[in-house]
This record gives C-alpha cells, structure tokens and sequence, in this order.
C-alpha cells in the first residue's frame, strides 16, 4: 500500500553488522530498528525526543532514534543495546545497572545505558556531576536516579582501573 | 552459618530475577510482541477537541471507504457493549455515543494495515459538534448550582456511600463524626484554619498504555497487555463488555512491563482493541501515543482540603474540621466518595474529635485513576503545612509537635480502629536529625535563601478481593511459584521468590516464578493500594505451606510416619523417630512407564500443587446499621508510614527552588529486600519532587495545554540532589499479620516531600504555599504578593 517509489537505500553499520535497507524515507530510526530489523531492545515512550528511552550510539554519540530519520543512519555506525555485550559477557555497564539496582521497571534502562556508555565515551573521568549532565535528557519514573548514577560512576571506575571494554 | 540462616532470604537484597534481560534489551514488553505477527493491525483514534460537546453527527464513510481500513467504530454501533457503562462516558476507552464530557474523550476509532493508513482514515471522519457548557475546575463543579458536566437528561448516578448528591455533579460522600468538634473547638487554646489545593497530574509512565490482541478462529481472544491485573481487572472487564466471549476463550498474558503508578488499573485500550479484532477476526494493536497518555489516559484525583485544627496550649490537638472534595474528572458513574483521600488525614495523629465532610465531584476533565497514593499525597499537603502553622502559633518546632500527637501502636484512630504497626516517630526523628532541623541555615545575601523543613506521612492499605498463588513442587524438586500479581517494576517475583525459598529452607535457585496469565497463573486482583507483598505475598505463604504438608504426608508415608514427625528443608525430608535419616524430595516421586498400572502416590512428571488463597478481612461497611457515624473497628487494613525532610533553596527573584539535601523515611514492616525497598525510596521521592514543585496539567478552553514531555515537565537527574545529599532509612515497625510481618510501602513516601518543601520555603523567604505544585510562577506571585502586602 505504500509507494516503494519513494523508498531510499540506506547503508550502515549496526552493532557491527553491514546493513543495507530499502525503506521510505519518513520512517524514524527506532521505528526501523524495531519493526524491520526486530532490535525491540531499543524503546520508545514518546515522539518528540523527550523521554531517551530510545536512546542508541551513533558513530560513539548518544543520539535519540525517534528523532531520527532513517536517512540520517546513511554511512554511521549504530549501535543499540543489543550490540553492547560480548556474546554473554555484559558491558561492565549494563553489570553495574545490575549490581547497583539500577532497574526495576526497566523500560528506561536501555536508552539509560546507552547514554551513559556516551557520556563515558565522551569523557571517561566523567565527575558525578558531568554525569548527571549528559544523563538528564532520560526520564526514569520508577528508579528515581540515585543508584543510576551510583552505577556509572561504579563501571567508571572499573573500565579505568581494568581497562576492560 | 547454619543451613536455616542460608536459605533465610528474608531481609537479604537477593538481586533481582530480571535484570539481566532488561539490562541487554533481550526482556519483551507488549509492543514487542508487535514484529511477530506480520498481518497485524493498528488502531489510531479521533478524539474529542472540546470539554463537553453533544455529538450532532459522525460521517466516517470516506474512512470506512479507503484502501486498507480494516473497520471503523463509533458509539452508536450496535456491538459495542456498554453493558453496566454509562453511555456518554468513555471511561473504559470505548468511543463516546451521543456526549463527548472531556477533550480527548474518544470519538471515533480505525484499525487499518499501517499507522499511517489509520491517521489518513481519521483525517477522512466529519464530526459535527453542537458545544456545551463545561467545567474543569473543580470547586466551581461543586457548587449547587455549578454548569453539569453531563446533559442532565443523560441521568446522574445516585451518590456512592448512601448519600443523594447535593450538586448536580457530586458523585458521592463520605462523612464521619467522632467526638463532638465543635464542643472541642470551643475549648481549644489555639484554632488554624486554611484552604489547600494540590492539582491535577499524570503518572507519566515510560511505557505507554497499550495491547496487542490476538484472534483465534472460533471467536477467542488472547491479549498481551501492560493493563494490571490479567485476571481481576482485564479479563472480567473483557467478559462483562462482551458476553459472547466465554471465559474459555479469553486468555490475558502480561509480559515485562513499564511502571504503572496506578495509572493503568482501569482497563483504557484492551476494550476498544477486543471489539476490533473480533469485528476483523485479525490480529490489533492498539497503543496510546504520549499526548493521549496525558488526554486520555487517567491522571490523579485533585483534592481541595478546607482544614481546622484546635490545640490546647501544651500542642495537643483536640479538634479537626475538615472539608474534602476529590476532583474524579469526566465520569459518570464510580467509588469516589472522597474516603480514599480523607483517610490520610485520619491515619497519622491521634485526634479524639474529628468532623469530616468529604466529597467526590465530576468535572470535565480526563476521567481519574489511582496515582501512587490514593488522593493521600493531596490530602495530607494540608494536614502537614496546617500542623506547622499550628506549631508556629504555638511556638513549638515541627518535630516536637508532630512526635507529641501522632498515633501510637495500640492506640484507636478517628476510624475506631486499632493500630497494629506503626514507625512513624523513629522516621520523624531520623529525617530532624539528618537535616539538623533546630540549626537554621546560613544565608549568604544573594538572591538564594535557605530553608528546613521536615513532615510526616501515613496511607492505608485498601483490603482488596483476593490473591491465589499455586506452588508446584516438581519432582526433580525444583519449585514453581504460578501468580498473577502485576510486576510493574516493583520487584515483587522477586520478594515472592525470597519468601517461598525461606519456607521451603531450599537455595533460591531452585525457586521460579511464573507471571501472570490467565491461562496458567490463578486469581489475583490487580497492584494497588500496596497491596502486594501483604496479600499475594501471604498467598504465597500459604501455598508453600499446603505444598510442604503434601511433601510431609507423602514422605511420612515412605518411611512409616506421621507427618509431623518430618521436616522438609534442603530439598529433603527429615525424619524424627526412625532410622533413615532423610530422603531426597526427588526420591518422592515414583518413576513409572506408559505400562505402570495403580500409579497412586507422587509421580515423575507430575509436580506437588500447594494451593493459597489469601482475602485481607473485609472492612466494615461505614454507612450501615450501627455505624451512622462513619466510624468502625475495621475501615482499612494496616498502615504505611513515611517522614521526609528537606533543605531548600529558593531564588527571591524567581521563584525558583532547588532541593539541596533531602531525607527520607520509610515504615515498611520488616523489608523482605532492602535494596528494592531502597529503590521504591529512591522512584518515590524523585516522583515527588515532581508532584510537589513540577509536573501538572494546565488548562485553557477546556483542553490540557502541556500534554507532552517537554512542556509536562518531569523530575530529571539535574533536579535531583548530589548522591551524598541523597539519604535515605528504612526503619520498620513490624507488622504482626504481614508475610514475614512486611507490610508494603511504596506509597507513602511521596506524601511527606511537599510538605516538607513547603515549610522549608517559609522559613527560606516567609510565604506560605497553599497551592501544589509549588512552580516557580506560583513561588513568585506569593514572593510578589507578600512583597506589595509588606510594603502596605
Ligand atoms: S522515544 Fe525518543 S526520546 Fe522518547
Ligand atoms: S526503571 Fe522504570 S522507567 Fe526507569
């Protein structure tokens, strides 16, 4: 029912896999992930760049998919939750949300994630304060943000002093 | 460590049993069941621009017409079944027929092959309005002769709680009279007396409001919902709007879910998206976008409390008046009677006369849900600033006065009940002392002034229908626990898992739990009022307890023995009195072939079912023969209790407040996991902090104008203090008939923090807000209005 004239090619990089989609150029990068490639992991909570639940990688920045269009993945590297492991070895910063009880209902917890492996990427001294800053663009109602926060200063620490990740 | 103390999971903060899907993005929530299905089909909804408006006429020909419009409903179609709803309201989702009562009621609704099919359908419908008188605010809604939110020929419920409504849109009362007030108020030394208001706000859950339901050739249906309550709310919901399905045919599946708050304890989209796909015969999803997550989805009750208190010298209080009146939104029918939200300012002090008059009135607004609470974070915002203007009139400090007239365990509350667990005193100690509240701030002459300020908090637990929980003991000994409580993000199949591994003394590998189903899991009603640690976690109990005796039964006879000579832990049965010591649990169970004849007994393959039932004791109904009064024994069932402090800066020229430093307390019972007792703290403030100083709906013309995440503002890390000002402390009081004696918790953590805020900002800049959510804007107007007033 739609017209595939308009489609556009798109190739990129996710989780580091060569992708080459044929989509219509409307579509929003987290609706793409989700509906065509089946990458659930990244959420959705609202529509205007407002909530960071669908928060990815793209070429090491956070950026937020549903403000996205899918062009704007042409030639990037993405990267989504499903991408942050190493086979079953967890991020030290997905281990930290779980040591520290940073997730309950875990809605918010991948764009969370995601945002904190930027702001590390961005700085890897990041202070609490620092990480606050590049954190407050991701609503969490259930958590609240302490043990958040806790958690990222914890995998901080351990990718500093281990040099894991 | 004995073998008792290592499989004693009470008070550990054992890690949660879902994390590691939700921390890879691996654990799916409803929406992401949406790629399974390939012909799946999405519904998009017109909704109503205007307050309050009479449906002249609906032309959806153009939509039914174009290409990839599966069906389209509207209110006067023959299938939808209203049933036992009022048929100008929409509460349950469905779209309105003849009335529209609220802007962003539905009107029409379109299930097509794409989204974007849907909303080119929508923009085809012609709907011809005729407008009607409306209101929203909700002490103009209360007046006698207040503009009705409904045509008055639509016909009114009667009064909810046997009283006949005394406005045209009051919904139902609940009055109580204890002691003689006025008689009190009379010998009172000191009398306060002010007006509250605490407005009207969303839950804001991440996940937004939404199913998926599946069509089964034959007319079943299965929905995958984040709706709470498979059983008590979704599926008896279901089968009472459509008859012709069979409760056989209705299986409700809740998967990993976002937060609720509350919110969600109605059904809002599974209705609507039921009727599509057995008018299709396909398979629907239905998800509410964020703006109607504000419009159309519940937001909390408002409450405006007209409160007086009396006390004699020495602070003891001896008299409360108050008038309540919660605001339900656009509803025709309903409970609200305003109990819900008077019971918080009846739970805390110790007042031996009391008179309240409380109200639930409609207006024409988003119908209401529970938001985290009950009405008690609204009600109790007056109780707390009105009790500091008392002690200030006394010259007493806020601690002093608060520890001289809250309840003490033993004593009755206005109700007439006894109270069995109470912690509040230590909470309210440890908030004054973490904030050093006799210790005024430092000023610094900048615009910026400096304020403490401490409160105090209880909420009930409403006794809610029931909770079951079957617990399978299979024979390889592992154990299974099948209920239907809602996991909104609470934690509780993981509390539930601690408490089943301390009965069967086992490691808490071996313990499972399954989620709610309708299919596999039994009865439960639905996550409110926190509900479910007390009741599911006592099923639970109950169930380990059947499956234990089974074992016990089944292992006595192995060996020739009463059962209470056996004692089951560590996967086995140990015996008293006879020469074999113990036997594996898996050793119960005989192994047998497709051969085996007269296989009585325990079999492999066939797992031990313990069964728990578990009904809080009802409450007393207050308006029958004996309690004319609205007082008896047994109103609620326990008590939750919270103090909060804060250090509070306000900017002069602004408005502005910034929390410093923050305390908060928290009565649990005996926490069963500290860590997610912790968590429930941590959400609860922050949620709080939102409620007492951020997020509400404004309104212009009748429509919320801020039904986004950019303009509803929301709490964010940047609002939130440094971790080292950041405190917290569980400080239970235990409650006797509690599981484990836990009682739940996450609700009355939010009630202190505005209060709190509030006296802090009297003592930062001298002004007292009334009025929640203390913005910026309102800080100002009262700095502004003292200013001209002081000037005089
Ligand atoms: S979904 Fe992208 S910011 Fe909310
Ligand atoms: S854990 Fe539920 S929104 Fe963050």
């Amino acid at each position: 029912m739609q017209n595939r004239a308009n489609y556009i090619q798109v190739e990129c990089e996710i989780n580091g896999k060569a992708v080459d989609l044929l989509v219509s150029p409307d579509r929003t990068v987290v609706d793409v992930l989700r509906n065509e490639l089946g990458l659930t992991g990244t959420k959705q909570g609202c529509d205007d760049g407002n909530c960071g639940a669908c928060t990815i990688l793209v070429d090491g920045k956070a950026a937020k998919s549903c403000s996205m269009l899918i062009g704007q993945a042409r030639n990037k590297k993405i990267t989504t939750i499903e991408g942050v492991s190493n086979g079953d070895v967890l991020h030290p910063m997905q281990q930290a949300f779980i040591d520290h009880f940073a997730i309950q209902c875990g809605f918010c917890t991948p764009g969370m994630i995601m945002t904190a492996i930027a702001i590390l990427n961005e700085n890897p001294n990041a202070t609490e304060e620092d990480i606050r800053e590049g954190l407050h663009g991701n609503l969490c109602r259930c958590t609240g943000y302490v043990k958040v926060v806790e958690a990222i200063e914890d995998a901080r620490d351990k990718i500093n002093a281990g040099g894991v990740n | 460590m004995s073998d008792c103390e290592k499989t004693n999971y009470i008070g550990k903060s054992v890690q949660r049993v879902d994390v590691y899907e939700k921390a890879t993005g691996k654990a799916k929530y409803f929406e992401d069941y949406q790629v399974q299905y390939r012909d799946l089909l999405h519904v998009k909804v017109l909704r109503s621009p205007h307050a309050h408006a009479k449906i002249v006429s609906i032309d959806a020909s153009a939509a039914e017409a174009l290409p990839g419009v599966a069906t389209v409903v509207k209110g006067s179609d023959p299938d939808i079944a209203w049933a036992d709803i009022p048929y100008a309201s929409s509460y349950y989702g469905n779209p309105a027929k003849d009335e529209v009562i609220w802007a962003g009621q539905a009107v029409v609704a379109v299930a097509a092959e794409s989204i974007e099919i849907a909303e080119q359908a929508l923009e085809l419908v012609k709907v011809v309005y005729e407008e009607l008188p409306y209101v929203v605010d909700q002490r103009e809604a209360f007046k006698a002769d207040a503009v009705s939110v409904t045509s008055p020929e639509l016909g009114i419920a009667a009064g909810y709680g046997g009283v006949q409504p005394e406005g045209p849109n009051v919904m139902g009362s609940y009055k109580l009279t204890h002691g003689d007030v006025e008689k009190a108020f009379a010998e009172a030394d000191v009398i306060v007396e002010e007006e509250y208001q605490a407005g009207k706000k969303s839950t804001s859950q991440i996940e937004c409001n939404g199913s998926i339901v599946e069509y089964h050739e034959g007319g079943g249906v299965t929905i995958i919902t984040n709706g709470c309550g498979v059983h008590g709310v979704v599926k008896n919901h279901i089968l009472t709007m459509y008859p012709q399905l069979s409760s056989n045919k209705v299986r409700v599946i809740q998967p990993v879910t976002g937060g609720s708050f509350g919110n969600r304890l109605f059904p809002l989209v599974e209705p609507l998206a039921v009727l599509m796909a057995l008018r299709t015969k396909r398979t629907v999803s239905y998800v509410l976008t964020r703006k109607e997550m504000y419009t159309s989805s519940p937001s909390n009750w408002p409450v405006y409390t007209k409160l007086k208190l009396g006390a004699k010298k020495d602070g003891t209080i001896i008299a409360e008046k108050l008038e309540l009146v919660e605001d339900a939104g656009a509803q025709i029918r309903g409970y609200f009677d305003g109990r819900l939200s008077s019971s918080g300012l009846m739970c805390v002090y110790n007042i031996p006369n009391v008179q309240c008059d409380s109200y639930a009135v409609r207006t024409n607004t988003m119908p209401c849900a529970p938001y985290r609470g009950l009405g008690c974070a609204e009600s109790e915002w007056a109780m707390e600033n009105l009790i500091d203007v008392l002690a200030e009139k006394l010259d007493m400090d806020p601690l002093e006065i608060r520890l001289k007239n809250i309840l003490k365990k033993g004593e009755t509350n206005p109700y007439g009940e006894k109270v069995t667990s109470i912690g509040l005193g230590r909470c309210l100690e440890a908030v004054a002392d973490a904030i050093n509240i006799d210790e005024p701030c430092q000023q610094d002459g900048g615009p910026w002034k400096y304020g403490k300020g401490i409160a105090a908090a209880g909420k009930q637990n409403t006794p809610l229908g029931r909770a079951e929980a079957d617990c399978l003991v299979h024979s390889d000994g592992s154990i299974e626990l099948l209920v239907s409580c809602d996991e909104q993000g609470m934690g509780v199949q993981t509390t539930l898992r601690q408490m089943a591994a301390t009965e069967f003394q086992i490691d808490i590998e071996k313990v499972k739990v399954t989620r709610a189903d309708t299919a596999i899991t039994p009865y439960d009603n639905f996550g409110a009022s926190s509900r479910t640690t007390y009741t599911t976690g006592n099923a639970v109990i109950i169930a380990c307890q059947d499956a234990i005796d089974q074992l016990k039964e089944a292992a006595g006879r192995k060996v020739g023995l009463a059962k209470k000579q056996v004692t089951i832990k560590n996967g086995k049965a140990y015996f008293v009195g006879s020469n074999i010591e113990s036997i594996d649990i898996a050793d119960l169970y005989e192994p047998f072939s497709f051969f085996t004849q007269q296989t009585w007994g325990l079999l492999k393959g066939t797992p031990v079912r313990g069964r728990g039932v578990f009904c809080p004791a009802p409450a007393v109904e207050w308006f029958g023969p004996g309690h004319e009064d609205g007082r008896t024994p047994r109103m609620w069932n326990w008590y939750q209790y919270s103090a909060f402090g804060a250090e509070v800066a306000v900017n002069e020229e602004t408005g502005q407040i910034k929390i410093l430093k923050l305390m908060s307390t928290a009565d649990t019972g005996n926490p069963i996991n500290p860590k997610l007792v912790e968590g429930q703290i941590d959400g609860g403030v922050i949620m709080a902090l939102g409620f007492s100083i951020m997020d509400h709906h404004m309104f212009q013309d009748g429509k919320m104008m801020n039904p986004n995440m950019s303009d509803y503002r929301l709490p964010t890390t940047l609002e939130t203090p440094l971790q080292k000002n950041f405190m917290r402390a569980i400080l239970p009081d235990p409650l006797p008939d509690g599981p484990f004696n836990a009682k739940g918790m996450a609700e009355s953590i939010m009630i202190p923090v505005g209060p709190a805020i509030a006296a802090a900002i009297y003592q930062a800049i001298g002004v007292r807000p009334t009025e929640m959510p203390m913005t910026a804007e309102r800080v100002l107007k009262l700095i502004k209005d003292k200013e001209a007033s002081d000037a005089k």
